[in-house]
């Protein structure tokens, strides 16, 4: 690599601009990467001549840079993909022709063998997998459902979705991509499936959370109250003083497990009091000794 | 990625003419059907190629059409190294 622009073209500082052409266009012609696409580093090289050419092409930049003004670097201009690209990827297209090598096919040998078995290959390549995103209910994600997925074509594709998936888990279905050349067959679909956050539910392995309130009566005393789960709502017992935080455990209520057996739910109690002033409340609360002493905050010190 | 034809003109900088009589030498084969033609990323990168051969290297249109006819060969060449190393079996060591 070389910031002088002559030097990369191998010419003269006083070189007249005829000679200049020549010589870039006979390096042009020696490194253009789309002439050469074997070579990695044609490109860089092409790359090279290219900025080189384009300061000295302009007189005005030329003169600039022999006085000193400016130095040979930022003049490279950027650049797309070359052809080399597309023509040597796996996507079809009608310029390639197989005219270069056509007479190897016909002998009998086991290089010609190789050679027919990868056109046949080429020929008969499999359909691209097609992905897809599908949001689901925190619910469904538990408990397993049936979706149905509209495609941009318009076509449709059904989707069982596994009790207990997790998000961003990818489901294949076989045969449902894009389709292939010759006997390729059709690519895959893959399904990624989004689960949409939860009002109440979370989940935290097989375990799902979910905070539940109850009233000041159930709480003191006990009860027995429904608590919805996503396989359906339960009944729980609330022991005798429960409190805000109380964590009850619901066994087997939770996601189903890879090896198989269910986590747990975990429900986490919320006491709440009644809406509104009650006075019965109020002439209670005011004659509670215990009330008046007990302090929630003891011992929190930030 | 198919493009349309005007999408095809502005992103390659071709004009209507060129672009006409490029079609007529059979430099591009655009997919045709029966209410339009259509183009694609590599007919983009295939003109930037040939201005590079006419205004690059000078290469005028007779050069032009027997570079890209030997430079198909070599890429439909290349294409089927790429098969061979990719999908025949290697023999087990």
């Amino acid at each position: 690599m070389s910031d002088d622009p002559y030097e990369v073209l191998g010419v003269k500082k006083g070189v007249a601009h005829d000679d200049l052409q020549k010589a870039y266009r006979r390096l042009a012609k020696k490194f253009h990467p789309d002439l050469n696409p074997g070579d990695k580093t044609a490109e860089g090289k092409f790359k090279e001549l290219s900025a080189a050419y384009a300061l000295l092409d302009d007189p005005e930049k030329r003169a600039k840079y022999d006085s000193g003004e400016i130095d040979g670097s930022g003049t490279e201009r950027p650049r797309q993909n070359y052809y080399r690209d597309y023509a040597t990827s796996e996507q079809d297209h009608p310029y390639a022709n197989s005219s270069g090598f056509a007479d190897f096919m016909g002998s009998e040998d086991a290089f010609s063998e190789l050679l027919r078995r990868s056109a046949q290959a080429q020929a008969n390549r499999r359909g691209h997998d097609l992905e897809f995103r599908l949001p689901i209910k925190f619910i469904e994600s538990i408990a397993g459902a049936s979706k149905r997925l509209t495609l941009p074509d318009g076509n449709t594709l059904d989707v069982t979705i596994p009790p207990g998936i997790v998000a961003g888990k990818l489901l294949r279905l076989r045969g449902k991509g894009a389709p292939g050349t010759g006997n390729g067959g059709y690519g895959d679909a893959l399904i990624k499936v989004e689960i949409i956050p939860d009002r109440f539910f979370t989940r935290e392995r097989d375990d799902i959370y979910l905070e539940w309130p109850v009233s000041l009566t159930e709480a003191v005393l006990g009860a027995k109250i429904n608590v919805p789960t996503p396989t359906g709502d339960v009944t729980m017992a609330v022991p005798k003083a429960s409190n805000t935080g109380t964590t009850l455990r619901l066994k087997g209520k939770g996601a189903p497990k890879q090896g198989g057996g269910h986590g747990d739910q975990l429900v986490k109690l919320k006491v709440m009091l009644p809406k509104g002033p009650d006075p019965d409340l109020e002439a209670f609360v005011a004659n509670w000794e215990y009330g008046k002493t007990y302090n929630p905050r003891e011992g929190m010190v930030p | 990625m198919k493009i349309s034809e005007q999408e095809f003109l502005i992103r390659s900088g071709l004009g209507q003419e060129t672009l006409g009589s490029w079609l007529e030498e059979e430099w591009l084969l655009p997919s045709k059907s029966s209410i339009e033609t259509s183009f694609s990323d590599i007919d983009v990168a295939r003109v930037q190629f040939v201005r590079d051969l006419q205004e690059t290297m000078g290469v005028n249109d007779e050069g032009v059409g027997v570079i890209l006819h030997l430079v198909d060969q070599l890429y439909g060449m290349r294409r089927m190294l790429m098969t061979l190393q990719n999908e025949v079996p290697r023999p087990a060591d």
